[in-house]
């Protein structure tokens, strides 16, 4: 067979066989990291977005930075330079994740999507995981804010489990935005419900003040929020102490379950939007 | 005169009705009634975790600090909808006079940021626990539309700049940022460097901030007239300056074509 | 299978409800689709030609899964839609005109290659797949471009390229030469034609009433939810052959008149065309006899211009059988 009929079968999907349970792991893994790297590309050109996202969190960093200095306690710059960095991770993806299908909507690229032999579900996660990464552009520009204009070091104890910790912060905000997205497929006004999310997130997750602090009948929905755990496996792995990598394993649990629901979620909603015509793809 | 008057009302409701009729419920309760209480939940726990100031001290703070949303984005929305349907050259050029009818656009941004932070102050001073009586009630409430009107100034200074810049909802976004950094929302202008102190003395609300607190912690109106008085003037040159550059504007375009651009 | 068709629609319904008014909402049921029934043979380039709002868009999106039909029933190489939803998804593919559905800051091959990836092309075929499919709609050599930067027609050529990616036996197609200039479109047909010639069915559907006569082999003509007329491009024209399309210019002319000239025995059809400050009044009539005298009796009072007759073409079958429905 010549070279072009031979790409041309291959291209076509191949019978079932048990080689082909690793090729399908296989062709997951491809689409998941080619996804990411596509949309976390896009998301990385769109610089007047981008530039928001960034400064946004910076204006309530500069004002935590000052109310800590002003409050005496200095020795929790430090803490809460780590907190606001990560502050940026979660305002990248709440409203962007949130309104990720309505993206693809106006883009024209839903219906494409949907009427590919791919699960949406398998679409959508490399989505909302790019736009938490967008979130490792704010964690850098803070840090930097931090030191250069307030002299406020972070110090990184135990690299390891600090990098993981930041991965597992990434993952697990990705994987939440993924099931906002989920959850808000048929709302037009999703970005509006991921914009609210912000301050509660900040708060209640312990970025810039200790969960301690809160409200006992907060503290368990402070425990089911993944990036609390991956906040406290960055401050552990920065300044010592703790079980950080206990934490990164709770952090990447959550995420997994955060997955596993907004798939549950997103195989229905797509049935009953079929059959009502609810999903108005264009 | 009262057909100043008429211009002014009229058109003023028609526009506060069109403004806010875009806005589905699902858009309006979060961000005027929602947001403003979690950020006061917010910095009221940043101040308990740094061992700070009360907070009664957050709570008013915030809850003015709000009000600089719905008064930048409204008056700027309203201009930009008169720039979208193409109505903004008319009124302009209209014999209705100029004054009336951006006063009359105004009143409603006023009244509904002076709401949205008298709400966000009961709302949010009852989750923490910070009331205050109704003799304070009857002090703050004044002191907020002072506030609101100065801020709204603001926002019709970024309106005009929308008309040349496309991309308003960052600037918008930039100046409510500013504000919470400046105008001593969450930092006493005295705990910041000198010359942030000084851009937070020349920016709206500071001065209403600094006003409404002392309200609220038991002082009469009198008392704060010296702060009042300072605010008044602020929104009223920064709503000079936003007429004025409007009017610049609107010559510019005339010459240039550039003012109905969508 | 011989002998099966590829593509089988039975009955199909689509109704949306939708609401209208402003302040009180009330619910309001669209037929789009009543009652579409047609087969497409292997190999052949069928089209489904209708005005806008016919329809057309919404029967295609359901032979491709996007839709669930409100009633009635559809295979595609055997395939229920309905019920095998990803199996006909693998074996299809999808290409619709218009500037959307393209990531605009990524480049040609990027989207492409991400589409690969979801239709499961493998890492090996997928470069020799990439670069065949270019260069098949004649993209090879502007790929690493941003798509942002390509004219509606490469933009129709990439949204061909994409759909052809997994190689399906058939290709569905709606309105791919919208909007695009007069050069750029023969291009398309083209690519088009050659797709058939490689074996593919394909489903067009068009408003361009010279494109479904120049490239189908088989032509369903749909207005308002239903099927009017179904054949060869020949068939259809034959059927208004043995009739005379009259001509006539008038300065302006109201309906009333426009209705009379329709109550003239063996009139089938009457068109109005504006034509700057007057009118021209085509009307397709049955049978052989000269019809000018009554027609222009029908016209007393109206001012006259020019009066011709001629032979009726495929766009007078076109418009009498979409004209003609009342339904």
């Amino acid at each position: 067979m010549s070279d072009s009929a031979n790409a041309r079968a291959e291209a076509r999907e191949p019978g079932p066989s048990s080689t082909n349970q690793v090729r399908g792991f296989v062709r997951v893994a491809r689409l998941l990291a080619f996804g990411w790297l596509l949309h976390f590309k896009m998301l990385s050109q769109s610089a007047f977005d981008g530039f928001l996202a960034i400064l946004w969190p910076l204006f309530f960093a500069t004002v935590a930075f000052f109310v800590f200095r002003s409050g005496h306690a200095s020795s929790a710059l430090g803490p809460v330079a780590l907190g606001a960095a990560v502050m940026g991770v979660w305002t990248a993806t709440s409203v962007s994740a949130s309104s990720a299908l309505q993206r693809e909507r106006r883009l024209g690229t839903l219906e494409l999507l949907v009427a590919a032999p791919t699960s949406l579900a398998l679409v959508l996660l490399p989505v909302t995981l790019a736009t938490s990464s967008i979130g490792l552009y704010c964690i850098v520009a803070t840090l930097l804010w931090a030191r250069l204009l307030f002299g406020i070091h972070v110090p990184v104890a135990h690299p390891l489990p600090f990098a993981l910790g930041i991965v597992g912060i990434v993952v697990t905000i990705g994987s939440l935005g993924f099931l906002m997205a989920v959850a808000f497929v048929r709302s037009r006004r999703a970005w509006a419900i991921g914009a609210l999310t912000e301050y509660p997130v900040w708060l209640i997750c312990g970025f810039l003040v200790p969960v301690s602090l809160l409200p006992g009948w907060v503290r368990p929905l402070s425990w089911v929020l993944g990036p609390t755990w991956g906040m406290r496996a960055i401050r552990d792995g920065a300044f010592g102490g703790g079980r950080p990598l206990l934490d990164v394993l709770v952090c990447f649990g959550l995420a997994a379950a955060y997955v596993a629901a907004g798939v549950l979620v997103l195989g229905t909603v797509i049935d009953s939007a079929r059959r009502r015509a609810t999903l108005s793809l264009t | 005169m009262s057909r100043h008057l008429r211009v002014f009302f009229v058109g003023g409701l028609i526009s506060y009705r069109a403004l806010f009729g875009f806005l589905s419920l699902w858009i309006f309760v979060p961000t005027l009634i929602l947001t403003p209480i979690f950020q006061i939940l917010l910095f009221a726990y940043i101040g308990r975790a740094a061992g700070a100031r009360s907070d009664e001290f957050y709570v008013v703070g915030n809850a003015i600090q709000c009000s600089s949303v719905p008064c930048l984005f409204a008056m700027t929305q309203t201009i930009a909808d008169e720039r979208f349907y193409q109505t903004l050259g008319p009124i302009l050029i209209s014999p209705a006079g100029r004054l009336p009818v951006f006063l009359g656009r105004a009143v409603p941004v006023i009244l509904n940021g002076a709401f949205v932070a008298a709400f966000a102050l009961f709302a949010g001073g009852l989750i923490l626990g910070v009331s205050f009586d109704g003799a304070a009630w009857a002090r703050l409430v004044p002191v907020l539309c002072v506030a609101t009107f100065s801020c709204t100034g603001l926002g019709l200074v970024n309106a005009a700049l929308g008309l040349r810049i496309r991309e308003t909802a960052v600037l918008s976004n930039v100046f409510v940022g500013l504000l919470l950094i400046f105008c001593g929302a969450n930092v006493p202008l005295s705990a910041l460097p000198a010359w942030m102190a000084e851009i937070g003395r020349g920016l709206p609300l500071t001065h209403a901030i600094e006003a409404a607190r002392a309200v609220a912690a038991g002082g009469s109106l009198a008392s704060v007239r010296g702060l009042l008085g300072r605010e008044l003037l602020i929104g009223a040159i920064y709503s000079a300056a936003g007429f004025g550059l409007i009017r610049f504007l609107e010559l510019q375009s005339r010459r240039h074509a550039t003012l109905e651009r969508a | 299978m011989a002998g099966a068709a590829v593509i089988e629609a039975r009955e199909l319904r689509r109704t949306y409800r939708t609401t209208t008014g402003v302040l009180r909402r009330r619910p309001l049921q669209v037929e789009a689709v009543r009652g579409v029934s047609f087969a497409v043979e292997r190999g052949e380039l069928f089209g489904l030609l209708g005005p806008n709002g016919a329809g057309k868009t919404t029967t295609i999106k359901m032979l491709i899964t996007l839709l669930l039909p409100t009633s009635g029933s559809a295979h595609v190489l055997g395939l229920d839609v309905v019920k095998h939803a990803r199996e006909v998804r693998q074996r299809i593919g999808y290409v619709f005109g218009g500037d959307r559905g393209l990531y605009e800051r990524l480049s040609a091959r990027d989207n492409l290659r991400y589409f690969a990836e979801l239709y499961g092309v493998s890492g090996k075929a997928q470069r020799q797949r990439i670069d065949e499919v270019l260069e098949l709609v004649g993209l090879a050599g502007r790929e690493q471009e941003r798509v942002e930067g390509y004219s509606r027609g490469m933009r129709q050529r990439l949204h061909i390229a994409r759909g052809i990616l997994h190689d399906p036996e058939v290709v569905f197609l709606d309105e791919p030469t919208i909007g695009v200039d007069p050069v750029g479109a023969r291009e398309l047909r083209q690519t088009i034609g050659e797709l058939v010639r490689a074996g593919k069915t394909v489903l067009l559907t068009t408003h361009y009433m010279f494109e479904a006569d120049a490239l189908c082999d088989r032509i369903a003509v749909i207005a308002r939810g239903r099927i009017v007329g179904e054949g060869t491009p020949s068939a259809l024209k034959a059927g208004v052959a043995e009739g005379t399309v009259t001509e006539i210019e008038v300065f302006g002319v109201d309906n009333g008149a426009v209705d009379r000239l329709r109550a003239v025995p063996t009139v089938t059809a009457v068109t109005v065309e504006e034509r700057d400050q007057k009118q021209l009044l085509v009307i397709q009539a049955t049978g052989e006899r000269e019809l000018t005298a009554p027609l222009l009796a029908q016209l007393d009072g109206v001012e006259v211009g020019r009066v011709s007759s001629r032979e009726p073409t495929l766009e007078d079958a076109y418009v009498a059988l979409v004209g003609g429905d009342s339904g």
